[in-house]
């Protein structure tokens, strides 16, 4: 008979840890161990009381009742400062003002729940015993551990769901602002170009130098808006994914971008990868820009290759450059951060191949050394 | 009440002189030939208040009819409530103040053949709480096809439940007389009300090793329920009867389909009873409402139907122990009540529980 009770009481336990962790949401955790208990040990009522300065909240109450936000009194301290891992204690008036509910009587077990406040459970019948507090210590001990889960997914989901918001704005804000600047801008260079044809004798060599420089900053404004709108679309819409030939892709590249006499370019075997083709193209054409951009050799070099590293590839892009300093390594990948005003760089294409890279799982970093070059690295899945 | 009759006319004007202006509990038996819903609207043009359902079988003091219908007087009722779409969890409890110096009852009765049961009782205790009794049972043709079957002035629902609470005390026995045969065994995977495992295993082999060895019968493909009936499943209580769910049928996979939902890691035993103590769990039952009650005026009789199957001609003699044991006490009580598909009751005051071939004898002072 004894050891069938051992074997009873294990699977009970058994039972209850199994209603642990559950979930992740703090009331429906709440709900499957609690419940569970109350039906089996024939209890009444559960609820949790935590403290907060000097206030003592509920967060949780079977029945439901009443919200509890009393201030903890001294006896109220005492009382529960002197429940260490568990007690079973009168159901008695004091308990009462704590209650989320009228009890009449009976007895209430109060376990520590640590960080996660006090439980406490209400027998109207009195039927609690100190065989139940050592039963339940170790799971009610589980469950507290699954309540500081609760609470920290759901910070976490806050978290989440707030960047989420900001991101949008942020990428709804840029993408509105980009759009209604263009209009100005178109309006502007249709304007100069005219200015520039009807009155070319009225103003002269000097005007028409001048109208040269307006359409010059309208272009470059026009590409930096374009850089901003690209910016803030990547990641928006769903990730495509398909078979690209990079080798293919790199000699489309080589012959949109214009190089310099002075610069050669190296591309070694490269393989077929899962994405966009567009933003890939996006990702090394901005590589390989900047690496010409920033070129200050009388023979430029760039090579761009790749590592077969197992999980992923890893590519490279490398310059014989000017070089950058360590402490730009991080801030080069911000938007609009140049290193130096180079009227040939808007300051965004080192951000678009960072979150382009960030949209596909990869990681992107370099390496420098100032007055030697740059090799720029970067992750793609296979 | 017993009524009898299946006019209409003569039906309303039964119950209203028997109700007076108070609420009317009617439980109808299956085979009753009467139309609902022509029966609702003339109740509701006699502006008479009332909840019920349909049930397999009706009691009326000592006799169980398969046609009829029984009426009881709900006093000092309020509001009845219809809540439906009981399986899909979508509906919300009524807001009800409660008076702390008073005592309630509150009545229920639930589209037995519906899932999620459970949850709806749950919601019940989480809204209600300590603040009244719990008392019902589960509506439904034998037949086990589910229909409309719960109904209220609004009209008769399927998927549903009914409820209403009562400003008066009530007095109640919950019993079963199963006894454990072999366990515990813990039910590993559910779903529902069907058990898909046992101890990890298959759970039609597990059960059937354990009732063909006791029984001394051999499962065939079309004798389940005629053993099962007898070897019902006993969800463990610490301290207190297990509660009983009653296997219907075993499916194709080898799954036990019962009446009443179970959950993944309940511990469990297989159980047996005989006519001796199924009789005397109904007679403590009695005494367990009777010990509380002081001048109760009417006693509704929860019964499952399971109960009348496995007794057969012999369940006269638990409704017969019922009966007499209450009278010998309270010899004016009027007693009715309904052969129900699952049993409602909050079991010794604690959490309200679902159960299945079980007797709840509820005593309305």
């Amino acid at each position: 008979m004894k050891i069938e009770n051992h074997v009873l009481n294990i699977l009970q336990l058994y039972e209850y840890a199994m209603a642990i962790g559950k979930s992740l949401d703090y009331k429906e955790s709440c709900d499957l161990f609690l419940k569970l208990v109350l039906k089996r040990k024939n209890l009444n009522a559960a609820w949790i009381l935590e403290p907060h300065d000097s206030y003592l909240r509920s967060t949780y109450a079977i029945p439901f009742g009443v919200e509890i936000n009393t201030k903890l009194s001294d006896d109220l301290s005492t009382l529960l400062r002197d429940i260490e891992i568990s007690k079973i204690i009168e159901a008695n008036a004091m308990v009462s003002t704590i209650s989320p509910f009228k009890i009449h009587g009976g007895c209430v077990a109060v376990f520590n729940l640590k960080e996660q406040g006090y439980l406490f459970l209400y027998s109207k019948k009195d039927n609690l015993s100190h065989k139940d507090l050592s039963q339940l210590e170790p799971v009610i001990d589980k469950f507290s551990i699954n309540l500081k889960a609760c609470k920290a997914f759901r910070q976490q989901q806050m978290l989440l769901h707030s960047l989420e918001v900001q991101n949008q704005e942020l990428s709804d804000y840029a993408h509105m602002v980009s759009h209604d600047l263009k209009s100005p801008l178109r309006s502007i260079d249709t304007l100069t170009t005219w200015l520039k044809e009807d009155y070319a004798e009225k103003i002269g060599v000097a005007g028409k130098q001048q109208i040269n420089t307006i359409r010059n900053s309208v272009e470059k404004m026009d590409t930096l808006i374009n850089g901003i709108l690209d910016y803030s679309t990547i990641g928006k819409n769903k990730i495509e994914a398909y078979p690209v030939e990079l080798n293919l892709l790199l000699r489309d590249i080589l012959k949109i971008i214009e190089i310099p006499d002075h610069i050669t370019v190296d591309v070694k075997d490269l393989p077929v990868v899962k994405g966009d083709k567009f933003r890939l193209q996006q990702l090394f054409q901005n590589l390989i820009s900047n690496a010409i951009t920033y070129n200050d050799k009388p023979a430029g070099k760039i090579e761009i290759g790749v590592a077969n590293k197992d999980q992923y590839w890893e590519f490279y892009v490398k310059d014989n450059g000017k070089g950058i300093d360590k402490v730009y390594y991080e801030k080069i990948f911000e938007a609009f951060k140049k290193l130096e005003n180079n009227v040939n760089s808007t300051g965004i294409g080192l951000s678009i191949a960072k979150k382009i890279v960030d949209v596909y799982g990869g990681k992107i970093w370099l390496e420098s050394q100032i007055n030697i070059g740059t090799t720029f690295y970067f992750t793609l899945k296979k | 009440m017993l009524i009898t009759s299946t006019n209409n006319t003569e039906i309303v004007k039964a119950i209203s002189e028997h109700v007076n202006k108070n609420a009317a509990l009617i439980s109808i038996g299956e085979h009753t030939e009467v139309d609902i819903n022509a029966l609702i609207s003339d109740l509701n043009d006699y502006g008479i208040k009332f909840m019920g359902g349909i049930f397999p079988r009706v009691i009326h003091g000592n006799v169980v009819l398969e046609k009829g219908i029984v009426i009881n007087t709900l006093n000092d009722v309020d509001i009845l409530y219809v809540i439906e779409n009981i399986s899909t969890k979508n509906y919300s409890i009524p807001e009800v103040s409660f008076d702390e110096n008073k005592d309630y009852s509150l009545f229920t009765y639930v589209d037995g053949l519906t899932a999620n049961i459970s949850h709806y009782l749950g919601k019940l205790y989480e809204n209600y709480g300590m603040q009244t009794n719990y008392f019902g049972g589960g509506a439904g043709s034998l037949t086990l096809e589910q229909k409309p079957c719960v109904f209220t002035n609004e009209g008769i629902f399927q998927d549903a439940a009914v409820f209403c609470i009562l400003d008066i005390a009530s007095r109640i026995g919950v019993r079963h007389g199963w006894n454990k045969v072999e366990g515990p065994f813990i039910v590993t995977k559910a779903e529902g009300n069907i058990i898909k495992e046992i101890n990890w295993q298959n759970p039609f082999k597990v059960y059937k090793s354990i009732v063909e060895k006791h029984s001394g019968k051999t499962f065939t493909a079309d004798n389940f329920f005629d053993i099962a009936k007898g070897y019902p499943f006993g969800i463990l209580k610490e301290d207190a009867e297990c509660i009983v769910r009653d296997p219907l049928m075993v499916n194709e996979n080898g799954e036990l389909v019962c009446v009443g939902e179970l959950e993944d890691n309940m511990v469990v035993d297989i159980l047996n009873g005989n006519e001796a103590t199924l009789i005397e769990a109904s007679r403590k039952a009695t005494e367990d409402s009777l010990k509380q009650a002081t001048q109760p005026r009417k006693a509704i009789l929860i019964d499952c139907i399971s109960r009348i199957l496995f007794l057969e001609e012999n369940f006269d003699k638990e409704l017969t122990t019922i009966t007499e044991t209450i009278i010998s006490k309270f010899p004016e009580v009027s007693i009715g009540g309904a052969l129900t598909l699952g049993e409602i009751s909050s079991y010794g005051e604690g959490f309200l529980e679902f159960y299945n071939k079980t007797v709840v004898v509820g005593l309305f002072e």
